[in-house]
């Protein structure tokens, strides 16, 4: 299992059954060797939806804390849009994408 | 969906009187709203119900797929807005126009069956009247955001141009299946101008484990700064309408927060507490205010400074937040619940309860006496509890039939507004009392009476403008309608400040018509009762909103027919009072049980005077069994109910007369058995016998017997009428009352 969750390219209503499924295996897995926290990257995400964001957003209510480590404009954008601009927090991600977030 | 399509139509078709009886109610309260608010044109709240009934018809007749009702109401919702947002200011204009679209809502709904009933002229009119409504809201749309920002620097209202919206969103759990997307919400928002914060609710989201990600959770607030207005903003959200709660809120200014965040505090003690709670004040400010306060203890309460107002002088604190937490702790001790509860119930079905109650009465009179009979004391004593909680349903039931007479009052606001324009006359109308309760079929059959008295008074009593100025008072006339409860009854009382009844024209023309007999003088009474005469008419030039000569007769006969008595008290130049007594319920009466032969009757104790004791057979009747009596030197004319109805019996020696009093004056009613008084449920009489003259109805005793209930009224015209009649009736007004 990788370090960090990689988000697909298409975030959205078609795929989100889909990458539920794969995010929950990878997060039981995650919990299950210990990790403090979840690192999550949209460095691919090339479209989003509400579906998608409130797939991420689903990871705040579980037990690990999880951050946002990379990310695309595109996914920048949409968490400015919709009141996710906290998730781009400059501490955590490695890209320039989220510069000028908040 | 087609194969549901007729249920829909059935159900439709089976909830539309629901909803035109609920519109109507809507389109009246809109109606008394609008005259309300001319009164009190900042009365924010009173404005708020307007915007919500026009919403609500606008709603229901979509519903129901009124579309011309939708169409037109949404015209008017548009213009109700922008008055809410404070674009536009309620002045008679808009007032008028607004009572117009309201007239015209009315007859869409009446009318929303029958598209035939929709004629070219209606078209014309609400064509017309649409027209007049956007040229109002349009005109205010067009905005200047330059102005409006320069506007909101100074603190000045900003009556247009860029504001911030505050927008909350909470998205149904469908949305992503019905193919919409807050994301795309949240970006056309954005759009519309510039977002200053935005915030979803993740808390909303389940955990990722419990997630269905084809579900939507999201729910966001959204403050925007934009030029647009609130339909465009809720445009943002007209695709996921059915299944989002969104709310879009006009911008605040800081006093007006403060005002809200009071209104909207659960439970509220103190003022100072209040104000301290929302940061208008601090609590040294006010400890030191309240200490002020204290040293004038002992002050009379007149001239002690209220704390409202030392609060607003020495601690700054805005009129407008003391004036919203004294609304609030006024609210609180008045304990009135900010929105009463009500169940919907079909006339039909309680008159039906009622009709049983009355059945029960009886027959609990009627168990009581077998219980008697039976001398088996603890079944008495189960009796007498029995019937002890018989009277408390019936009072309660009864009791549900009441309604404040207010209802009935508030119409007649446009009716005033609209005679009094029409008359070039001015008038300030009060309504006084209108929680006063009384039966619901009285309220309604009440309402022509009243309202012919109402215009009357207009009409006649009040003089116009110049004229009032003349007499040396105010231009505008006064017109009190008012209600209160008098034991077991209820005065209703209209009161105006006119010319009162001019009794030289009345009597003359009583004279000229042959309502009273050339040269003789009634009593100042007698004289202004003659208005109520069949035919008389005093108005010199007849116009088309009373004086027909019609009206007054039948607002007497209908009053009377209510069991109700009118009264005039008029002070020639000062004014005319009008006093209308009704009983508080058409359905038990306290009668009084009087016996002829085997028959039984029953009189309104009400109407009873006194009863004498008469010896009998020698006086001689004529085929209605009328005579004459001495009683105290006056002649008293006497109906004799035996010949009247036929009744056979052996004549006993000794005969009573009940002496009553009715609106012809006194007469007897010569009886054979008193039984005293009876609490009587009245039951109507069937048709075949609505001819019988003298009779209003019938009651059960507890015996099973049927007794007649006498209508004092009709058996008055009755034994009044021609021959010994006219010259007895004259005299008989005329002797002082023995009662």
């Amino acid at each position: 299992m990788s370090e960090r969750f990689e988000l697909p390219s298409e975030l959205n209503i078609y795929s989100v059954l889909e990458t539920r499924d794969t995010l929950l295996a990878w997060v039981t897995a995650q919990a299950s060797e210990g990790h403090d926290y979840l690192e999550v990257s949209a460095r691919d995400v090339g479209e989003v939806d509400g579906s998608g964001l409130q797939l991420v957003a689903s990871l705040s209510n579980m037990d690990t804390p999880w951050r946002l480590v990379e990310t695309s404009d595109a996914f920048a954008e949409a968490c400015r849009l919709m009141g996710f601009a906290h998730w781009l927090d400059k501490r955590y991600l490695k890209t320039g994408a989220g510069e000028g977030a908040l | 969906m087609s194969y549901n399509t007729d249920s829909d139509q059935d159900f439709i078709a089976q909830a539309m009187p629901a909803f035109i009886s609920e519109a109507a109610e809507q389109i009246e309260a809109i109606e008394t709203l609008l005259l309300e608010l001319e009164e009190q044109p900042d009365n924010r709240e009173l404005l708020d119900s307007l915007f919500r009934c026009a919403h609500t018809v606008k709603g229901s007749a979509g519903i129901f797929g009124l579309h011309r009702v939708v169409e037109f109401t949404h015209h008017v919702e548009t213009l109700l807005d922008k008055m809410r947002d404070g674009d536009i200011a309620l002045n008679p204009e808009i007032s008028t126009l607004l009572l117009q679209c309201n007239d015209q809502i009315k007859f869409l709904v009446d009318t929303a069956a029958d598209e035939e009933a929709d004629t070219p002229e209606q078209k014309d009119t609400r064509a017309d009247l649409v027209v007049q409504l956007r040229a109002l809201t349009e005109s205010t749309s067009v905005s200047t955001p330059g102005v409006a920002l320069a506007g909101a620097a100074s603190g000045a209202p900003v009556a247009v141009g860029l504001r911030v919206w505050s927008i909350s969103a909470r998205f149904g759990m469908e949305t992503f299946r019905n193919g919409m997307d807050p994301l795309s919400i949240a970006r056309y928002l954005s759009g519309m101008g510039r977002v200053v914060f935005v915030r979803s609710g993740a808390d909303t989201v389940p955990a990722l484990v419990n997630l269905n990600p084809e579900s939507c959770y999201l729910s966001f607030t959204m403050e925007l700064e934009t030029a647009a207005t609130r339909e465009d903003i809720e445009g943002a959200f007209s695709f996921v309408l059915d299944d989002c709660q969104f709310d879009v809120e006009a911008p605040e200014t800081a006093e007006q927060k403060m005002a809200r965040a009071i209104e909207e505090m659960p439970e509220t003690p103190r003022l100072g507490d209040m104000l301290v709670s929302v940061g208008a004040v601090s609590q040294d400010k006010l400890d030191q205010v309240l200490s002020t306060q204290r040293q004038t203890r002992g002050m009379p309460a007149v001239s002690k400074p209220m704390l409202g107002d030392l609060l607003e002088a020495q601690a700054g604190v805005a009129p407008e937040v003391v004036a919203a937490a004294v609304a609030k702790q006024q609210k609180l001790r008045e304990n009135a619940p900010s929105e009463e509860r009500y169940i919907r119930v079909q006339a039909d079905r309680l008159d039906a309860v009622i009709n049983l109650l009355g059945e029960l009465v009886i027959a609990g009179a009627g168990a009581t006496l077998l219980a008697r009979e039976t001398h088996h004391e603890s079944l008495i004593e189960a009796n007498l509890q029995m019937n002890g909680l018989i009277e408390e349903i019936r009072n309660g039931t009864l009791g549900l039939r009441m309604v404040p007479v207010g209802e009935t009052f508030s119409r007649f606001r446009r009716v005033v507004r609209d005679t009094a324009s029409s008359l070039g006359k001015e008038v300030n109308f009060e309504i006084v009392g209108g929680e006063a309760e009384l039966d619901k079929s009285m309220v309604e059959k009440i309402a022509d009476p009243l309202m012919h008295l109402v215009r009357n008074s207009l009409d006649h009593g009040l003089e116009t403008p110049q004229e009032r100025v003349a007499a040396g008072k105010s231009r505008a006339g006064h017109l009190t309608l008012s209600a209160r409860h008098e034991t077991g009854a209820i005065l209703i009382r209209i009161d105006d400040d006119g010319r009162g009844i001019n009794r030289e024209r009345v009597l003359q023309r009583a004279w000229n018509r042959g309502l009273v007999e050339q040269g003789v003088v009634p009593s100042d009474n007698d004289i202004n009762m003659l208005i109520f005469e069949p035919g008389f008419s005093t108005a010199e030039q007849v116009t088309n909103l009373s004086g027909r000569g019609v009206g007054m007769d039948v607002v007497r006969r209908n009053i009377e027919a209510l069991r109700g008595s009118i009264r005039l008290n008029s002070v020639p130049g000062v004014g005319l009072q009008v006093d209308i007594r009704l009983p508080l319920t058409l359905a038990i009466i306290d009668g009084f049980l009087i016996g002829v032969g085997q028959s039984k009757f029953v009189l309104p104790l009400e109407s009873v005077v006194e009863v004498i004791e008469a010896a009998h057979q020698h006086v001689k009747v004529d085929d209605c069994g009328r005579h004459v009596l001495e009683l105290r030197g006056q002649i008293l004319p006497v109906v004799r109910l035996r010949t009247l109805y036929t009744i056979e019996s052996t004549l006993p020696d000794r005969v009573s007369v009940v002496v009553v009093n009715s609106s012809r004056g006194k007469f007897g009613i010569e009886v054979e058995v008193l039984m005293g008084q009876h609490q009587t449920v009245i039951k109507p009489l069937g048709r075949l016998f609505k001819a019988l003259r003298g009779i209003s109805g019938s009651s059960i005793l507890g015996s099973g017997e049927v007794a007649l209930i006498l209508d004092v009224g009709s058996l008055g015209d009755l034994v009044t009428l021609d021959g010994i009649a006219a010259s007895a009736t004259v005299q008989a007004s005329q002797s002082p009352q023995t009662a």
